[in-house]
């Protein structure tokens, strides 16, 4: 290979500032993503691999979201983070401040006011619009690996849509314990082709994928692979015709600050030696304070 | 819930960091600075460029410094440096007998062809903790590098030449051959060369997966974590599923590799700086059933700065991947574990993601074992 082949000498003169310490991620980089998230949106469900670069925050720490909302954000757009759901986790407040603060952008807790809304492992309770993008941060995007370990075999199964050991292992599930055990991540065939990991998003988020006016991206930096759920695309949750599919619910529990049943609630446990009963708060922090009717906090 | 508690994250999160810049920094010992880390931790920093992927022992030092001494975390720093830089250009292929030798040991012969250049080792050192007062040491430290100026200003003053490693000098530049050209002489290797010559894969800008060329094999094993690769090796000797048998190591070199590169304009070669590298060829005995028993396999292993122990394992390892070769169309579990397991960046940082809060998926987790309970509660007679 000659030197300067990828890059011709006028093209680095005319780079915007590549390289200046402000950029975590240089222009080619952001080029190169744009392709692999076009790829993702053109082939839905298929994991695209990309050469994902080092973030200022460890790979396993959204890595891949981040890459995806920086190549897609501008100083125009105005940005809502979230970790479980929540706008002022600690992870959340690190990543909103990393985007905002090198693109430029407005930062919100609103869903309504967002064009990008990067998260970790929660879709909003709010309706999110045709306009807006979600990027959803992916620990393991390989939805096959519980069935199957070997990265050249897996290549095929997806490849031909093989999707046989999953089912097997499905029914398995349902003849060994009773109903289907798997958590969070729920697989799901989009598009009717390639079956996805959902992240980890709970169950309970599932349905909002199917048909959503909304495009879903979702970045696994460290193990390079970019997939999409675009607008209005099937994703169906992998299950038998009598084994409905399953969403997180506890009879009679109630978020205990708004009051909310129809919103995905998290424990708080009571201390073991305690006579409290165990009480549920919303995931989704600004929903849950918006349906208190307290006041939106600004930045 | 109202503003202050909803800015408590920032807060936090500023707070902790001020933590860590306040204790690293208000210590009432002497300043830290680069130049000693440079000078007197230079394996930390070797190793530090190694796994973070760029050369440049200031930038290293600064890393080190800033991470309170975690390599990992201070090749992290590096990688995401470097990840914001512009790629500007490759360099041409360097052949690696155009290195100047600092070091270069033989394990496989008495005489072999060249030399065995001891250099700076400790590995005939008695791993002795010295445990002498600390300003004796220094003070005898100071004196040694006193008497070894006043050496060398002689030296200079006689020889009328700045330099008195004038013989360790020719020697390093003299180009010797290798122990492989000798066992290839002996048609005693089983050749691997390609005359094909394909690009080699840059892992830093492809998603590198099996099956990959051997080029990205050995381009994730010179990245990678220098403590995985040992372990790796180490479990493919004693492990429950080795794919080493018998090695002798052929060469051992630390070297100043020229860096060259074509200049934009003119099309000529210039060089443009140096890079330290560890570069190591290993002799494996082929004594599995179906190998060839008339001859050794040689593996390759380079890695920047001086350390040893990373690229005698990758050396290792090269010709194991090749032993362990795909049957039946599926991916080499060894390569596989090579390329997807050895990256300090990536194993530590899927590590440290679990203190991040999971509660929305605990939550159903325990939603489903409280399912799977209700099931077998039912299917109770």
């Amino acid at each position: 290979m000659t030197a300067l082949d990828s890059v011709s000498l006028d093209d680095l003169l005319d780079a915007p500032s590549s390289g200046s310490s402000e950029d975590i991620l240089d222009e080619h980089a952001k080029k190169a993503l744009r392709g692999a998230i076009l790829t993702a949106v053109c082939v839905p469900g298929y994991q695209v691999p990309f050469g994902s670069r080092e973030m200022p925050v460890a790979r396993g720490w959204g890595s891949g979201g981040l890459q995806i909302t920086l190549a897609i954000t501008g100083d125009d757009d105005t940005v809502k983070v979230i970790d479980q759901g929540d706008d002022e986790g600690v992870n959340a407040v690190n990543l909103r401040r990393l985007i905002c603060s090198t693109t430029g952008a407005e930062e919100t807790t609103e869903v309504d006011e967002a064009t990008v809304i990067q998260t970790r492992h929660r879709i909003p309770e709010d309706p999110i619009g045709v306009d807006q993008t979600l990027v959803l941060q992916v620990p393991v995007p390989e939805p096959l690996r519980g069935v199957e370990r070997n990265m050249v075999e897996l290549a095929r199964m997806h490849a031909e849509a093989d999707y046989a050991r999953m089912w097997v292992s499905l029914y398995e599930d349902i003849v060994r314990n009773g109903v289907i055990t798997k958590s969070t991540g729920y697989p799901c065939l989009v598009g009717g082709r390639y079956v996805i990991a959902t992240t980890p998003i709970p169950r309970w988020d599932v349905p909002r994928l199917d048909h959503a006016p909304f495009l879903s991206l979702f970045g696994a930096g460290r193990e390079r692979r970019i997939y999409a759920v675009p607008p209005d695309t099937d994703v169906e949750p992998l299950t038998f015709e009598d084994v409905p599919f399953e969403v997180e619910h506890t009879d009679g529990a109630t978020c205990s600050t708004c009051g909310a049943t129809d919103a995905y609630l998290v424990e708080i446990p009571p201390l073991p030696t305690s006579a409290d009963i165990t009480r549920w708060v919303c995931s989704d922090a600004a929903w849950c304070r918006r349906q208190r009717g307290d006041e939106e906090v600004t930045s | 819930m109202g503003y202050a508690a909803a800015r408590g994250g920032r807060d936090a999160i500023t707070a902790a960091e001020q933590l860590v810049r306040d204790e690293r920094e208000s210590s009432s010992s002497p300043w830290l600075g680069i130049d000693q880390l440079i000078d007197r931790q230079r394996l930390a920093v070797d190793r530090v460029m190694g796994e973070g992927g760029l050369w440049d022992p200031h930038l290293a030092g600064r890393a080190l410094q800033q991470a309170e001494g975690d390599s990992i975390e201070a090749a992290h720093l590096l990688r995401s440096y470097r990840a914001t830089l512009p790629r500007l250009a490759y360099t041409e292929a360097t052949d690696v007998d155009d290195a100047r030798l600092l070091r270069r040991i033989v394990p496989a012969y008495r005489n072999p062809p060249g030399p065995q250049l001891l250099g700076r080792t400790t590995d005939y050192t008695g791993r002795l903790l010295d445990r002498a007062d600390d300003d004796d040491w220094r003070e005898s430290a100071e004196k040694r590098s006193a008497e070894r100026d006043v050496l060398r200003a002689d030296a200079s003053v006689h020889a009328g030449e700045p330099d008195d490693d004038a013989d360790d000098t020719k020697l390093g530049e003299r180009r010797f051959g290798r122990l492989l050209d000798v066992l290839r002489g002996l048609d005693l290797v089983v050749d691997r060369r390609r005359t094909d010559d394909p690009e080699p894969v840059d892992i830093t800008r492809t998603a590198t997966r099996p099956p990959a060329a051997r080029s990205a094999r050995l381009a994730v094993m010179a990245r990678a974590e220098t403590g995985a690769l040992v372990n790796l090796w180490y479990r493919n000797v004693l492990g429950p599923d080795g794919y080493i048998h018998e090695v002798t190591l052929g060469e051992v070199r630390h070297a100043e590799l020229p860096v060259r590169i074509t200049h934009p304009h003119t099309g000529g070669t210039v060089e443009i700086g140096s890079v330290r590298v560890t570069e190591v060829e290993a002799i494996e005995d082929l004594d599995g059933a179906d190998e060839d028993r008339e001859r050794f396999d040689v593996g390759y292993g380079l890695c920047f700065g001086h350390n040893e122990k990373k690229a005698i394992a990758m050396a290792n390892l090269d010709i194991a991947c090749e032993r362990d070769r795909p049957i039946d169309g599926r991916a080499s579990e060894l390569e596989q574990s090579i390329l997807m397991t050895t990256d300090g960046l990536d194993a530590s940082g899927f590590l440290e993601h679990l203190k991040l809060p999971h509660y929305v998926t605990f939550r159903s987790m325990v939603d489903r074992k409280l399912a799977v309970r209700a099931a077998a509660g039912s299917d109770e007679p």
